[in-house]
């Protein structure tokens, strides 16, 4: 999962932050649960569960993260 | 809470996990725990073990002085086997001074040397021997080969005393519950029953995770939460992650939806085998090729039951096994 955001393109990282959270941890498993998550891999956007147990392909993220910075953005 | 910078001074039953003392320490049945106080470059002292009397009497004699005045005191006092406990603890606040001494675990980890093919599990006790006695009796009669006691052995009763000296002349292996610990402290909550201070002494000295094996699967034992709450535990110590999950992440298994993750880490588990006993109810899990086991409570409204853990040729299989 980390290595699917670090691969991201250099535009997308410009207008991301990014956080991991260690399952292993009682912290990780606090925010997996804040998160109402249920599997795992789980990726939140904006602190919002978009993604469970699979890792969204580079393109559908890239698409999904854009729309998102526009969507907050717009004038 | 100030750290611990603790020796065990070898207790023999530890399993090999435990960091055991730097070398030239020898093995004996008590133990010293030194908290450093940085500011003051001194130790409070906490000697376990050996006459309790004296433990204490140490303990306070020593509490808040400087190193510096305090070795003078315990160079040269013999005893037996070339050493004695003063000299132990000469050595052991040498090496503290000089950093080199292994930080104990928040947990003292026990594991049963003995691979086992029938295991007797016993929960909440509560205090009470009546309830030991028939379960021992029982577990004799369907022949197991070891008794797993995974607390509280304690409760707000007098008998409190004859269950702990019960588990130790039967040799049944036993874990501290969250009050058992306490008791041990001698932090037990106001108003419950009053414990000699040598039995105080032997539920110290109880481990509060156990490791053991069952055929080919490796299984860990605790009680609870309370673990989490010791001070120096860390999320990567050893079994850390099994407790975790089990605690933090499925709330002892009573939260189904979050299983799909617990699944997933399994495969990061030590142990293929979770026993515990906090939330007093029997339950029994499979998931990712691990059991996990609750460990219901010795006596309920349902009577007298203890747990059968049993490993067949092919498989390890958990019965829960009822008193008439």
């Amino acid at each position: 999962m980390a290595e699917s955001v670090r691969v991201l393109p250099e535009e997308i990282q410009n207008i991301i932050e990014v956080r991991g959270w260690d399952m292993r941890t009682r912290e990780g498993i606090q925010r997996f649960k804040e998160l109402k998550a249920r599997s795992l891999p789980s990726v939140a956007l904006d602190g919002e569960l978009v993604y469970e147990a699979l890792i969204p392909g580079q393109e559908e993220l890239c698409a999904e993260l854009q729309r998102r910075y526009q969507e907050k953005n717009r004038v | 809470m100030a750290s611990k910078t603790g020796i065990g001074c070898g207790d023999p039953r530890q399993g090999p996990e435990k960091q055991g003392p730097p070398s030239g320490l020898k093995g004996s049945e008590r133990r010293i725990l030194l908290k450093p106080d940085h500011e003051a470059e001194r130790f409070v002292y906490q000697t376990k073990g050996g006459c309790p009397g004296n433990a204490k009497l140490v303990s306070r004699m020593l509490r808040g002085r400087p190193v510096s005045e305090v070795l003078p005191f315990l160079n040269d006092i013999p005893c037996r086997n070339d050493t004695s406990c003063p000299d132990q603890l000469v050595k052991a606040l040498t090496a503290a001074l000089k950093g080199s001494l292994n930080p104990a675990r928040s947990f003292l980890l026990y594991t049963d040397p003995q691979p086992r093919s029938r295991i007797g599990l016993i929960g909440e006790l509560g205090g009470r021997s009546d309830v030991l006695k028939r379960l021992i009796r029982h577990m004799r009669k369907e022949q197991v080969e070891v008794i797993y006691s995974l607390g509280n052995l304690t409760g707000n009763l007098p008998s409190n005393e004859e269950v702990i000296k019960l588990v130790r002349k039967e040799g049944i292996l036993t874990i501290q519950g969250d009050l058992d610990w306490r008791y041990g402290q001698d932090e037990e909550p106001g108003g419950l029953s009053s414990l000699p201070l040598e039995e105080r002494d032997h539920l110290f000295q109880f481990p509060q995770v156990l490791g053991f094996q069952v055929g080919d699967k490796k299984g860990m034992a605790f009680y609870g939460r309370y673990l989490q709450e010791l001070p120096g535990f860390s999320d990567f110590e050893p079994f850390a992650l099994e407790i975790n999950m089990v605690c933090n992440l499925t709330d002892f298994l009573q939260d189904d939806t979050v299983f799909p993750a617990l699944e997933c880490m399994t495969a990061k588990f030590q142990a293929q085998i979770i026993l515990f006993s906090e939330i007093k109810k029997w339950g029994c899990w499979h998931m990712g090729g691990t059991h996990f086991i609750s460990v219901g409570p010795a006596s309920s409204d349902e009577g007298l039951g203890w747990g059968l853990l049993k490993n067949n040729t092919k498989e390890t299989c958990f019965e829960i096994m009822r008193l008439g």
